[in-house]
């Protein structure tokens, strides 16, 4: 971003050399990014490439270890969100910050001069040429995700911000939303309002975008004007790290099962919360990848047939039995178990050690008197065979890397010695060679005649990985596709098009 | 239905106050009588000052237990110095000063050192009462002089002076949190402390202000409990915090922060003040006065917990029942809208939250 | 986190002997060995209801209700026992309520969703109120109490083993027991993991509801004990027998480590805090400090303790931000306009 120095008094934001470390890990390694008046400026980068970090540290409310961010030719020396606001700048969150209690209104104008009842008209006309409807006077709590992140949107609107940034803002939004938003920030552009635009979406970004930058890794790896790369060129500068594990395909590939080998896991017409009518089959040693765009349904299928959530219709039947009244205790009991998507929240005791985590699908069938001696045995079989680097199986689970930590995760769900692994994004937020040797994982956990669902959003990840791929979208089966089928194959089914899948 | 309930937590109350007063009326001829309601007003100031502050503090999604002994830490101060010959307006001024020091060293302890509210007022309710203790070295102020209760004397309409106050009270801090921007900030930080804090609101500074005002809140308590008893015991204020807490969780303040409104707690205030009263006219021995108090407070909290759940589920049903419908709708335009993306984007998923 | 546990508990042991040390340079009797174990007997009810408090907390709820419920169960023994019902089936009911009592409680925290803290206030009021409407309807009105217990019973308040007042041995198997249960068994192991996270402890199959409600459970079964306990060192049953215990029992938990978050905490660490709090009492009035000193003091205590452990996490963070402050560099860009 050097070509950008000579202006950077006029620069609207204007970072230099920010690093940020959280404990051992360096999220930001020496990033510096401008943006100029009236520039829509793209910013890509893979899972962990370091972004939302990035956007957090402009808007203030993450403090850099060091390196430099002025707003508007202002020093942001002692970081606050209020600061960053007062010198012109509105982050949209990518989830978007709601007062549950209070109406729309209120939520849009909270934290502004005027009272909100005096700014009404002010939203109204706002609403009017964003062309969404968004009743003013409703409950935030009962408002869709869509129209949360135009709550969002408005926020940054009324605040009249010289420079936005927008964090995948259109993920909930529907196409005309979209365009009405399009329309919106060129607008906004044109009277010399600067927005970072995040998002993974190539083709929106080369309609609205005028420059980007490509960040991996925690660095700026790619940036200059939109037309000066080709999606060949941007996509290979995001996922380059990505990359090697390809290679790695070479060294174990999954036999195909045997044919007519025995079905493990069958689900028949499954409705819940979120998709309906959706069947399909495992069979032993068989990894079947699931893909399909986040709010797809998939995290919804894999919780009900978890028993966590209620099923609307339809059956499970696990090793030819019917699996009934399910629940999480039920699951694991039968060999079913599931690793979750989130797994700070749901999967992991953060502050509990490590062998505690791995015992944790074990708990009701642990003798009533611990055997604390057994637990760290165990744990200490998965720490050699799957390389988890710790300090002691005492060690908090918080104090992992993440990579470490889905490994860790990896070995609760074996601990229970499953006959059927549902693996919900196994190596999100996980580095790379904590990536290979999850992969490898997976593959020698089929050939051992575990059936394996994987659910995940990178698709190379399931062309690589899986004997069979099942494609979900808007909450449905959208389809089947063998072994090899291509990545872009599996985008068009899961964004919908279906014509791209036939190409 | 449920959701009326649900919405109208202060208007529902206010119904149930009502037909209470009432089906008492009816039972006990001479309960609904304008003296009746003097004496319920009367003795309802103390709870309705105390819960006032407390209210304060709940909002931002914090608790304060310690107040009963700030009112005996400060009403202590202003007997000693009355009877130390200091005017009652410099008296008074003293009191409340005292207790919203008090308050402010509670705000310290959780906006500044992020103690949990319950550890830190709890250990400033002991440490307040010993304060308050060695003070007055265990003995009860008496004597104190006529000045200051003159102030609750009768004015002729049923109230005194310390009812105007509470009343004054009542009405800067109803006006305080539904007409200024700072009063918004309060139910901002209980209701979405990150939220709040991304849009630039001083949470902590917020929660502090919200502790000094309860702590000025009870001192004030301590004023009129003096003016009205006469005298300063050394259990003055004990347990009046858990009775605060209850009048606003029945007065619709959610423990859970965000949410509240100082007509909810003025109206619980009352309402459980005229149980008291009624029980001696419907000549129920004084005894059950706790056990109705709880048994009410308990069916109110459940009956409240059920209609949430209830209207939760409703609301989950009906965002995936939309869901459903929308996305299926919408689902036949969407390839020419998206047409065959040039590039697949092998990173769909939002990165993980740090 | 095990490390850190042994860390607070240790720092606890050093609180204790700087007591002695202190008391007993100030009045060399506090040492007196009969003087030190039969002190115990004024605080030790508050332990005993500090045990399975410690699991509440730990679990990530609280309980504020076992105040009034002391009183409750003092009285159903008291009344059972005025109706010439036999002594052992006289504490059983005591014990029976409240388990009963705990029962309630955790019913209504479970089928409400609100919060702990709110439910137990209610049942404060409410077990206060039904244990005074009972002591009225035996016409023992009020707070004078219900005696004429048998002399077997009054007696155990006074009962010497080996020259150990019995309540004390009392307390410290239930505490053995408690500690057990806790450390080293697959309950307490899910009491920690559901409080930690309820979220993580339902994916994996955990029976997060049963779990939570065993600890009321357990706390109301304790309170009972309490109850009985005070009763027969008193000689009688009053309503307001375990109003004074709310705030030392809470104190001795949080004092003993225990996280009001849930999660973390340990019994020993309980244990040593209820002696800590119960000898720092002990000392002060035997130093000629009046009673309500020492009360403040023993809050003060709280408060000191509790923000110097959660000023001392924040202190790196503080350091980092100040570092920050001092490395940030005002170069080429125009300094900031103080127009706040």
């Amino acid at each position: 971003m050097a070509l950008r120095d000579g202006t950077a008094a006029q620069a609207l934001i204007d970072v230099r050399d920010v690093w940020k470390q959280y404990g051992p890990v360096a999220v930001l390694k020496g990033v510096s990014i401008t943006l100029a008046p009236g520039q829509i400026h793209a910013l890509l980068g893979g899972n962990g490439a370091g972004k939302s970090t990035l956007m957090k540290a402009i808007a203030g409310l993450v403090v850099p270890n060091s390196g430099s961010i002025a707003i508007a030719g202002t020093l942001l020396d002692r970081p606050s969100a209020a600061r960053a606001q007062r010198l012109g700048l509105y982050l949209v969150p990518q989830e978007a910050h709601i007062f549950g209690s209070q109406s729309v209104l209120e939520n849009i104008c909270m934290g502004l001069d005027k009272p909100a009842a005096r700014l009404r008209g002010r939203v109204e006309a706002l609403v009017a040429q964003l062309a969404v409807s968004l009743d003013l006077d409703a409950q935030a709590a009962t408002l869709e995700i869509a129209d949360r992140q135009i709550v969002e949107i408005l926020r940054g609107l009324i605040r009249e911000a010289r420079a936005l940034i927008l964090d995948e803002p259109t993920s909930a939004l529907t196409p005309h939303e979209v365009e009405a938003l399009f329309a919106r920030m060129r607008a906004l552009a044109a009277s010399g309002v600067g927005i970072f635009f995040i998002s993974h979406k190539l083709r929106e970004i080369r309609e609205i975008c005028h420059d980007i930058s490509v960040l991996r890794d925690g660095a700026i790896v790619l940036s200059g004007p939109m037309s000066a790369h080709t999606d060949a060129e941007i996509v290979t500068a995001m996922t380059r790290v990505a990359a090697p594990v390809a290679v790695d395909l070479s060294t174990a590939p999954a036999a195909a099962p045997a044919p007519g080998s025995e079905r493990r896991l069958e689900v028949e017409r499954l409705s819940g919360e979120g998709f309906s009518e959706v069947s399909f089959s495992l069979a032993a040693g068989e990894i079947v990848g699931l893909a399909g765009v986040v709010g797809a349904g998939r995290t919804e299928l894999a919780e009900t047939i978890f028993g966590l959530r209620p099923t609307l219709s339809g059956a499970v039947r696990l090793g030819g039995a019917p699996l009934e009244n399910r629940s999480p205790s039920v699951c694991i009991d039968r060999g079913l178990v599931y690793l979750p998507e989130d797994r700070q929240q749901f999967g992991l005791f953060l502050d509990a050690p490590l062998d505690w985590n791995a015992s944790a699908y074990l708990m009701h069938k642990m003798p009533f008197f611990l055997r604390p001696r057994d637990e760290a045995r165990r744990f200490e079989r998965f720490r050699s065979a799957m390389g988890i680097k710790c300090e002691s199986h005492l060690q908090p689970a918080r104090r992992l890397s993440g990579g470490n930590q889905q490994k860790v995760l990896l070995a609760k769900c074996l601990a229970a010695d499953p006959q059927v692994l549902i693996l919900d994004e196994p190596t999100r937020g996980v580095d790379v060679a904590a990536r290979n040797d999850i992969y490898a994982l997976i593959r020698s956990l089929a050939a051992q005649g575990v059936a394996i669902l994987l659910i995940s959003s990178d698709f190379d990840e399931i062309v690589q990985l899986s004997d069979r791929v099942l494609v979900m979208a808007f909450g449905a089966l959208e389809g089947e596709l063998p072994r090899g089928a291509s990545v872009d194959a599996i985008g068009g089914l899961a964004f919908g098009a279906r014509e791209a899948a036939d190409a | 239905m449920l959701e009326l309930f649900a919405r109208n937590r202060v208007a529902t109350l206010f119904v149930i106050t009502l037909l209470t007063f009432g089906a008492i009326g009816l039972a006990a001829p001479g309960f609904l009588s304008a003296s009746t309601l003097a004496t319920v007003m009367a003795n309802s100031l103390v709870l309705m000052l105390v819960s006032f502050g407390t209210m304060l503090v709940i909002i931002t999604r914090n608790i304060d237990v310690s107040s009963g002994s700030v009112l005996g830490l400060s009403a202590a101060v202003l007997g000693l110095s009355l009877n130390a010959g200091i005017a009652l307006p410099l008296a008074i001024g003293i009191c409340i000063g005292v207790g919203a020091l008090a308050g402010a060293f509670n705000g310290l302890l959780v906006a500044g050192f992020g103690v949990p509210s319950i550890v830190a007022t709890l250990g400033t309710l002991g440490l307040y009462r010993g304060l308050m203790l060695s003070l007055t070295g265990g003995r009860w102020i008496e004597a104190l002089p006529q000045s200051i209760k003159a102030l609750a004397a009768n004015l002729g309409w049923g109230g005194s002076v310390l009812t105007l106050i509470v009343l004054g009270v009542f009405l800067i801090l109803w006006l305080f949190l539904r007409m200024t921007r700072q009063g918004g900030y309060f139910f901002a930080t209980g209701d979405n402390r990150e939220a709040a804090r991304h849009l630039g609101i001083p949470v902590r500074s917020i929660v502090f202000s919200a502790f000094v005002g309860a702590g000025a809140c009870a001192a004030l308590a301590g004023v009129v409990f003096a003016a009205q008893i006469g005298f300063i015991p050394n259990q003055a204020g004990n347990g009046i915090e858990l009775k605060a807490i209850a009048a606003n969780v029945l007065g619709g303040v959610s423990l859970l922060g965000g949410v509240g409104s100082a007509v909810g707690v003025f109206i619980s205030v009352i309402f459980l003040t005229a149980i008291d009263s009624a029980l001696v006219f419907l000549r129920i021995p004084a005894f059950w006065n706790d056990f109705i108090a709880g048994a009410i407070l308990l069916t109110v909290l459940v009956l409240d917990g059920r209609v949430r759940m209830a209207v939760d589920r409703r609301i989950r049903a009906k965002r995936y029942a939309s869901h459903h419908g929308a996305e299926r709708t919408k689902s036949p335009s969407r390839p020419s809208a998206t047409a065959a993306p040039a590039i697949p984007t092998p990173h769909t998923a939002p990165e993980a939250g740090r | 986190m095990k490390r850190f546990v042994l860390r607070w508990e240790a720092a606890l042991v050093g609180l204790l002997v700087l007591e002695f040390i202190v008391f007993g340079a100030i009045n060399p009797r506090f040492l007196n060995p009969s003087n030190l174990l039969y002190g115990t007997s004024d605080f030790v009810h508050i332990g005993i209801i500090a045990l399975p408090l410690t699991l509440v907390i730990i679990s990530g709820g609280i309980d504020v209700s076992f105040a009034s419920l002391v009183g409750l169960c003092a009285i159903v023994f008291g009344v059972a026992n005025f109706f010439g019902v036999p002594l052992p089936l006289a504490i059983a009911m005591a014990l029976a309520a409240g388990v009963l009592a705990g029962a309630f409680n955790a019913a209504i925290i479970h089928f409400s969703r609100i919060q702990p803290l709110v439910v137990t206030l209610g049942s404060l009021y409410l077990f206060g109120g039904a244990a005074t409407v009972l002591s009225g309807a035996v016409g023992a009105g009020g707070y004078e109490g219900i005696g004429n217990f048998p002399a077997a019973f009054t007696s155990f308040g006074y009962l010497e083993i080996f020259g150990v007042p019995a309540i004390l041995i009392l307390f410290l198997m239930l505490a053995a027991l408690f500690a057990v249960l806790l450390h080293l068994t697959r309950f307490g192991r899910a009491v920690y993991l559901v409080g930690q996270s309820p979220d993580a402890s339902r994916y994996s199959g955990l029976p997060v509801g049963r779990v939570q409600a065993a600890t009321y459970l357990l706390t109301g079964l304790c309170a009972a004990i309490a109850g009985l306990v005070l009763s027969s060192y008193f000689g009688s049953a009053r309503v307001d027998l375990g109003t004074a215990t709310l705030l030392p029992a809470i104190t001795a938990v949080v004092l003993g480590g225990a996280s009001i978050y849930g999660g973390q905490g340990s019994l020993v660490g309980t244990i040593l805090a209820v002696f800590v709090i119960g000898f720092l009492q002990q000392g002060l009035q035997m130093a000629g400090v009046p009673s309500q000193v020492s009360s403040a003091l023993s809050g003060g205590l709280l408060v000191v303790v509790v923000a110097l452990r959660h000023g001392s996490a924040m202190l790196p963070n503080l350091i980092a931000a100040g570092q920050k402050a001092m490395t940030a560099r005002p170069r080429r860009f125009v300094e900031e306009k103080t127009n706040d």
